[in-house]
């Protein structure tokens, strides 16, 4: 079977409308990094095609202290730009540099895990989405998303808006090389500390630890209150461990993967504790 | 709105020229290449945006070309290793890859040049790491890496001597 049509549109007004007369049947492109793979393997046969490429949501930007990445924005531009947070860093650790041309943040909240990992420093962040229907537009925070990960037929994500970063970030990826390979796991950390060094709000974030990322809310109650201390710090750890529930796949099996989270929570609530 | 239906028309710049390609919708740039423009410099691989053999520049951007449907490159500038030098003209990165060995069974180069002349159009005199992180996305079963990473090193150098002289 093959594709019959392809469309390319130029708006959003225009992609919407044409996901309301196609529904299911039309396959959506972001970057189309993990769709294009997909056909040919053979384990998808779209019918029809859209690519969100020229549809005016490859913007990225700045209002009211948010920043409001399109879906359609490619990951190089976000690992080029300069608010030195977590998700520029994210992004740079992503895949190698011809697959950040193409791959979007969009694409990225639909990737499956281990894939997925702009989804750790937007969840660290508290991010939302912008989803787009026929007749609407409505915002859902990034952690409700994540857990059904379904939109209807005729919807969309435009954008994705990023609150401005609170306090210090971190962010960590493990893979099995270097570059250019999905994670083992991912950990963000945006927390705010006090002036007595004490942490008033925090929030812990995981990647390929679950189906989707997720939030280590039982660590982050650990540290509320507390110094980023050798014993809180450690006790966080542990409890972000416990809490996940990793897979096993071709890259490491999920014990070694609730390990290394263990590992990787404790590495970056220490560099948090040392920066200023 | 470009609807694209069945088999359509794309035209774009190859190489500094012209061309047209008459493909069926998500045919992707690596077959338009290889398989109506009969360029064979750009490999197909995986098929997966994993291997790296495919890569071309789009816009002088790096893209892997087995994922980018043809019809979105409609009025845009690719360049392959056609483009950047041949037999009597070679660039100093093919001069060099010759020199250094760095070609094995040769099926990643078109691709490690490819990602090699995305980095020294950017950095004229990159760092070991730096060339390493360009090369995260292709991959070579022969050689080792080490030999294409000297030869890129020594491109470095013969351009900008080049540039000097
Ligand atoms: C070699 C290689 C390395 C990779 N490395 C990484 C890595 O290190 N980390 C990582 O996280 N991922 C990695 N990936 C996976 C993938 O490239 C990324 O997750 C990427 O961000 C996916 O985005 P895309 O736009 O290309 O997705 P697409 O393939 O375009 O789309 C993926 C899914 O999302 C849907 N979709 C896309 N945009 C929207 C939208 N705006 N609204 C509604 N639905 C939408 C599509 O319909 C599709 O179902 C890698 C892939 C490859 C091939
Ligand atoms: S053939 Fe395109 S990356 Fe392997
Ligand atoms: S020379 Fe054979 S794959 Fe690199």
């Amino acid at each position: 079977m093959s594709t019959t049509a392809f469309f390319v549109p130029r708006t959003v007004e225009q992609a919407i409308d044409l996901k309301r007369e196609h529904g299911k049947n039309l396959v959506v492109l972001g970057g189309g990094t993990i769709v294009m793979g997909l056909v040919h393997d053979g384990l998808l046969f779209p019918k029809l095609a859209m690519s969100l490429a020229r549809a005016g949501m490859s913007d990225v930007r700045r209002r009211d202290g948010w920043l409001e990445i399109g879906a359609a924005t490619p990951i190089a531009r976000l690992a080029a730009l300069k608010g030195a947070t977590t998700l520029e860093r994210a992004a740079g650790m992503l895949g190698g540099p011809a697959l950040r041309t193409l791959a979007t943040a969009g694409g990225n909240l639909f990737a499956k895990a281990p894939y997925g990992d702009m989804c750790v420093p937007l969840l660290a962040m508290d991010a939302e989405l912008e989803i787009a229907g026929a007749g609407r537009r409505y915002t859902v925070p990034l952690e409700q998303f994540l857990s059904r990960r379904s939109l209807k037929n005729d919807e969309l994500v435009v954008s994705i808006h990023v609150p401005k970063a609170q306090g210090r970030g971190a962010y960590l990826k493990l893979g099995r090389r270097q570059a250019n390979t999905p994670s083992v796991v991912a950990v963000a950390v945006q927390a705010v500390l006090d002036t007595n060094g004490k942490c008033t709000d925090v929030r812990i974030a995981l990647g390929a630890a679950a189906p989707q990322a997720v939030r280590a809310k039982k660590a982050e109650a650990v540290l509320i209150g507390r110094r980023l201390e050798d014993a809180t710090i450690k006790a966080a750890a542990e409890s972000a461990q416990a809490e996940c529930n990793p897979a096993t796949d071709s890259l490491a099996s999920a014990w070694y993967r609730r390990e290394m989270v263990g590992v990787f929570v404790h590495r970056a609530l220490d560099e948090l504790g040392r920066s200023t | 709105m470009a609807t694209q239906l069945a088999t359509h028309i794309v035209t774009f710049q190859l190489n500094g020229r012209p061309h047209a390609v008459t493909v069926a919708p998500l045919t992707t740039l690596r077959t338009a290449l290889r398989e109506d423009l009969h360029l064979h410099a750009t490999k197909a691989g995986c098929g997966q945006g994993g291997c790296g053999s495919c890569t071309v520049l789009l816009d002088n951007e790096l893209v892997l070309s087995c994922l980018v449907p043809v019809t979105l490159v409609d009025g845009r500038s690719v360049t392959t290793l056609e483009g950047i030098g041949g037999p009597g003209r070679l660039h100093p990165l093919q001069e060099a890859f010759h020199d250094h060995f760095a070609a094995q069974c040769g099926y990643c180069t078109a691709g490690m040049i490819m990602a090699a002349k995305w980095l020294l159009d950017r950095n004229p005199n990159p760092t070991r790491a730096e060339i390493q992180m360009a090369l995260a996305g292709n991959l070579c079963r022969c050689t080792g890496y080490v030999p294409i990473i000297e030869a890129i090193e020594d491109a470095a150098r013969r351009m900008s001597k080049g540039v000097k002289r």
